[in-house]
């Protein structure tokens, strides 16, 4: 009977067409990148080496990377359907996320707080665009995170197993594109 | 009226007249040349183009009494496929070499004779400003010696605009925060329409300017003239 | 008309007032008319329906509708400049710039890009054996951003706010130094919200291509219409998504101060690089899918395969990654330096190389065929030299150096309306006479439709080709004024009445459409004894009309079956359907990314934020209202 393979194959169509978006994303970070290189270091205004951190970057770093292996963690209990350790996974992927959007948030008010706005020059513009973009990724996939503990609960497994998977992907790429953040935005400019 | 009269004028005076192809100076009889050229290739291929399209169109059009005719299956042509690959590519490198050659020439501005008169031209929101060496400057009126090298210093105040008098030779945008330059020799007296060619707002349209090219002697006498 | 309102003057031009008028009188009609006429539950199961014919009838019914307003733009302008120093109405200055920019916009994203993805919703699925597009759902939300993008374009108008920098927005003057007030925001979110609706459906496109394809039915099998479909898939995904992140740049510009296009330290040049590396392949994201209409329609109607199709299906992918690569085309006079100039040029010219190869394969398919002068064949004979004549005028604005006198010019004007009109605009009239009795089960009038294509044509050469040599006489585009000394008064007359002739052709158009639908009369299934599998089930096709899928083993495997009295082969099991339900979360969703656009436009953060709210809440909504819920629930049950 064909029912067999409904979630096989539509969890295949799900997979391309969510790798195809990300590829879409790939795409507007690679402009943002661009946008950055070209407007930095300013010609006028603070440098990227006064004002970034090497405190912050770290932890803020070690806090997102991190926050992939927990989610690998979930993702093994997902193949052995072991709800718990899904859960746990992704309770633990949800406080390092949090705990990165603190630090991110910190660095984002400091900033401002020193008078260094969206406005002050076009490396600061650049900064925050790419760097926000790059947060509310994290921020949407926080809220993502929630909503993927109460589908655990009330969706049937298969339907919860793919959406956990999509999920992880999202999750996964966005940490890659912090790893490109770091190496473009930040680690040139505090050497 | 004398109106009506230039409308029923200009479809016999245009083929000959048309600005761009008229040109008053080297720099743009070499576009010209380049717009004669394309013309002339592209007119070749539209035509073989459309004497095929007319030859299949009648000769395979449905009749009572093809009608009920099933076509062969036909894969394709090899031969035919290399003609129309290989010919557009010999047409595109004949069109291809002068382009190069012409555009470097034009873009080619730093080497200027030692007489050459620079000309600063400022665009701003709605009219341009003619800077000359001596600190003389003029609105929406440009003066030229005949056969003398000129190069404009192109800039904006605001937004982007492009300085463009068709029968001199082509456009070449002014744009805040960057200068431009434009080089060429106006090599016929007269006074000739200028525009504005970018789009720059509400008055776009009007933007305009005259460029007079006069003898170098009265040239002098205008540029000692009042400040 | 000016009058003063708690102490302010308020100036409303007549134009708007017109426009307020005339909506204010028409809806009640339409809606009355709705209402009478007992439409509105048919209008509800298509607002809410997945199916992808349906809400690819949308796309299209929509697309035509903004054509008509972009359309009228177009006349406002051709009148305004029928004579020299005219002064048509208000449009003059301000007025005329709002013309043109809503004009150009309003047809390449709202007609042109939308009423193709309409054909290829409508087409694609079912020339692939599919039963509907891979994610049905997100196809109904890619419609509602297209409609929501263009509705908040279209309403600038309404508010006296329309934009006018010109369709290509050039930094700095699409800054708020330069043109202040809410007019040029309705373009960013216009484009913003509609270009994600694009984005989704170049992934249904490609997903759909990708896996449920029908058995059998390899990439090399694969009629023309689908490899356009997925090549120009692909432009869309590397293209809108740039353009996207520029028109987020030019918003921050615009709304929160930052400078990236703009004074000492901006660099306006940026822009028109960023723009360009969308908007130049956009214009084959709206040229490949016309080829692939087209290669259909004429191998269907002279009842020949297509010549070469190898040929075919490479020059489409190679136009495709040429396309990546020329956008400083359009730049030839912002003094990028020789070496990029002649670059750019050498890389256009190249595409006229598969161009060519398209265009005589399509010449040599129709060579020892029969060809029938059918109304959408009428179209694709249109469109083929008048395609050529356009894009020949492109390969001369490719030469760099000549360039410099054709740019900006009304010669450049002629160009884009010879290649978009004669591919895009012609392969849309093409696709709905040819695809008419899958989307509504009805064949539209030949012989309207023929009298539709000889005025249009007619009216469409009138109008342009004396265009190149206003341009070549020195006309510069986007003014509203010439003067008698300027020389081109006769050209800019006949193209203004060459415009009315196509108006009036697109009336011909209309009263096809309703004489068709009063007419009883259903449409015969297979109606021009086609070659494809759309044609192969009955019309208008049932919800999923390949539950048993075909089993394809060669090319046009339908005309095949045909000839050799041998039905198309079936199979049960072959993989499963996407699962289709009505919703309207889609609606939801759009609604709050109307709020939210408006909150933007005019700086109302509540409204910023009850948008956001409710564009955010259709996530969760969705995340527990799963279409295919009780699909999977079954599923799991079964294997219990
Ligand atoms: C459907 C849309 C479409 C298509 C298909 C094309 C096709 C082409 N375009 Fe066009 N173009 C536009 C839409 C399009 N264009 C628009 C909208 C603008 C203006 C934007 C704006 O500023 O507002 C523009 C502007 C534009 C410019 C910039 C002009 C300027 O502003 O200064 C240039 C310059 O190179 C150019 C070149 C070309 C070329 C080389 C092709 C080629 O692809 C054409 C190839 C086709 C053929 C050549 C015909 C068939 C071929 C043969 C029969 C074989 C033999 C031919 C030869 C040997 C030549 N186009
Ligand atoms: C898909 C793309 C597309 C299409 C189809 C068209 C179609 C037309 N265009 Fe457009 N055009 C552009 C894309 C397109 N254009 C772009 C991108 C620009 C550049 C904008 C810019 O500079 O920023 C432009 C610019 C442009 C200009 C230059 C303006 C300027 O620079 O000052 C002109 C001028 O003649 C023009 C004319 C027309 C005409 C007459 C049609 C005709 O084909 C239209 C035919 C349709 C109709 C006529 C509608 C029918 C309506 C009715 C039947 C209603 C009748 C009702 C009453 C009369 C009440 N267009
Ligand atoms: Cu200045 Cu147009
Ligand atoms: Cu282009």
């Amino acid at each position: 009977m064909s029912s067999k393979t409904i979630s096989q194959d539509l969890f295949g169509d799900k997979r391309i067409g969510f790798f195809i978006y990300l590829f879409v994303e790939v795409v507007m970070f690679s402009t943002l990148f661009a946008t950055y290189i070209i407007y930095t270091p300013p010609q006028t205004g603070p440098h990227p080496g006064e004002l970034f951190e090497w405190k912050t970057t770290i932890l803020a770093s070690i806090f997102l990377l991190s926050s992939s292996g927990t989610l690998l963690l979930s993702e093994k209990g997902l193949n052995n359907r072991n709800m718990k350790l899904v859960r746990a996974g992704i309770g633990l992927t949800f406080l390092l996320g949090a705990a990165f959007m603190y630090f991110e948030i910190e660095e984002f008010r400091k900033f401002i707080m020193e008078g260094h706005v969206i406005s002050t020059n076009n490396f600061l513009s650049s900064y925050y665009v790419l760097v926000g973009l790059h947060a509310s990724h994290v921020t949407f996939g926080l809220g993502w995170m929630i909503i993927l503990f109460i589908q655990g609960r009330v969706l049937p497994f298969n339907l919860f197993k793919e959406k956990h998977k999509i999920f992880n992907y999202y999750w996964h790429f966005v940490d890659v594109i912090w790893v490109i953040i770091l190496l473009v935005v930040y680690i040139p400019y505090l050497l | 009226m004398k109106k009506w009269f230039i409308f029923l004028l200009v479809p016999f005076l245009s083929g000959c007249s048309l600005r761009t192809l008229n040109p008053i100076s080297e720099t743009g009889a070499d576009q010209a040349f380049l717009i004669n050229l394309s013309f002339g290739l592209m007119m070749f291929v539209v035509a073989v183009v459309c004497v095929l399209f007319i030859l299949f169109t009648v000769k395979y059009r449905e009749t009572e009494k093809n009608k009920t005719d099933i076509p062969k299956h036909e894969e394709g042509n090899r031969t035919l496929e290399i003609i129309w690959t290989t010919l557009p590519i010999l047409l595109l490198i004949g069109l291809a070499i002068p382009t190069i050659i012409y555009t470097f020439q034009v873009s080619n501005t730093d080497a200027s004779s030692e007489e050459a008169l620079h000309v600063n031209v400022v665009g701003e929101q709605w009219r341009w400003t003619f800077q000359y060496e001596n600190g003389k400057e003029t609105h929406d009126k440009l003066v030229l010696p005949v056969d003398q090298e000129v190069v404009f210093h192109l800039n904006s105040t605001d937004v982007i605009h492009s300085f463009w008098v068709p029968r001199l030779v082509g456009k070449r945008d002014a744009i805040p925060g960057k200068e431009n330059k434009l080089k060429v020799t106006p090599n016929e007296v007269g006074t000739y329409q200028g525009k504005c060619a970018e789009y720059c707002g509400i008055l776009h349209a009007d933007m305009r300017f005259v460029m007079e090219v006069v003898p170098e002697k009265e040239f002098e006498e205008w540029l000692a003239k009042e400040q | 008309m000016e009058f003063t309102f708690n102490g302010n003057l308020i100036i409303i031009p007549t134009d708007v007032i017109a426009g307020w008028l005339s909506a204010l009188i028409g809806l009640p009609i339409v809606l009355y008319w709705i209402t009478k006429k007992h439409y509105w539950s048919t209008i509800w199961d298509y607002a809410t329906s997945t199916n992808h014919r349906k809400v690819g009838t949308l796309y299209i019914l929509f697309s035509v509708l903004f054509f008509f307003r972009a359309g009228v733009d177009a006349l406002l302008m051709r009148t305004q400049l029928i004579t020299p120093e005219n002064q048509f109405w208000v449009f003059q200055g301000e007025k005329y710039n709002e013309l043109f920019t809503t004009h150009g916009t309003m047809m390449i994203f709202f007609v042109a890009t939308p009423i193709l993805i309409g054909l290829m919703n409508v087409a694609v699925p079912l020339q692939i054996g599919a039963n509907d597009l891979a994610f049905p759902y997100l196809n109904l939300v890619g419609f509602y951003l297209f409609l929501t993008g263009g509705t908040i374009f279209f309403l600038a108008f309404f508010f006296n706010a329309a934009p006018n920098m010109g369709w290509t927005a050039y930094a700095p003057l699409s800054t708020d130094s330069f043109t202040v007030g809410p007019n040029n925001n309705f373009y960013i979110f216009g484009l913003q919200v509609s270009g994600l609706g694009t984005i989704f459906a170049a992934i249904n496109m490609m997903t759909t291509i990708i896996r449920l394809r029908a058995p059998g039915l390899k990439l090399t099998r694969m009629p023309l219409f689908p490899w356009a479909t997925l090549v120009t898939s692909f432009l869309i995904l590397i293209a809108f998504p740039v353009l996207a992140i520029a028109l987020l740049l030019l918003q921050f510009d615009r709304l929160y101060g930052a400078t990236f296009f703009l004074g000492e330290l901006g660099h306006p040049v940026y822009w028109q690089h960023l723009f360009w590396i969308f908007g130049h392949p956009e214009v084959y994201i709206i040229a490949l899918p016309a080829f692939g209409i087209f290669s259909d329609i004429i191998s269907n109607f002279s009842r020949k395969n297509v010549f070469g199709y190898t040929a075919m299906v490479a020059s489409i992918a190679l136009i495709g990654l040429l396309g990546l690569m020329v956008w400083a085309h359009h730049m030839f006079t912002v003094g990028l330096g020789p070496f990029s100039d002649t670059f750019f040029a050498v890389a256009s010219m190249l595409i006229a190389v598969p161009t060519g190869i398209k265009v005589f394969n399509w010449l040599f398919t129709m060579r020892r065929g029969v060809i029938s002068m059918k109304a959408p064949m009428l179209f694709a004979l249109g469109f083929i030299p008048t395609f050529v004549m356009g894009g020949v005028t492109g390969v001369m604005l490719s030469s760099a150096a000549a360039d410099m006198q054709f740019h900006d010019s009304y010669f450049v004007v002629a160009h884009f309306h010879y290649v978009i009109v004669g591919s895009t605009i012609l392969a849309s009239f093409a696709g709905i006479y040819y695809w008419y009795p899958i989307m509504i089960g009805k064949k539209l009038d030949d012989k309207l439709g023929k009298w539709h294509f000889w005025l249009f044509l007619i009216g469409f050469h009138m109008t342009f080709f004396l265009q190149h040599l206003a341009g070549l006489n020195g006309m510069p585009r986007r003014v509203y004024d010439y003067t008698y000394e300027d020389g081109i008064w006769t050209y800019n007359f006949i193209s203004s009445i060459g415009a009315y002739l196509m108006g009036f052709s697109m009336l011909i158009f209309l009263w096809n459409v309703f004489k068709t639908h009063r007419n009883h009369k259903q449409a015969e299934n297979d109606p021009w004894d086609g070659r494809t599998l759309e044609w192969s089930i009955p019309s208008p096709p049932p919800e999923h009309p390949f539950e048993k899928m075909p089993i394809i083993n060669k090319r046009d495997m339908f005309w095949w079956s045909k000839i050799n009295h041998e039905p198309i082969p079936t199979t049960e099991n072959h993989r499963a359907s996407p699962i289709s339900k009505p919703t309207v979360q889609p609606m939801f969703l759009s609604a709050g990314l109307f709020i939210l656009s408006f909150g933007f436009i005019y700086g109302w953060v509540w409204m910023q934020l009850l948008g956001g709210v409710m564009a955010l809440s259709t996530f969760i909504i969705r995340a527990f209202y799963d279409e295919r819920k009780s699909a999977y629930e079954k599923e799991e049950m079964e294997n219990e």
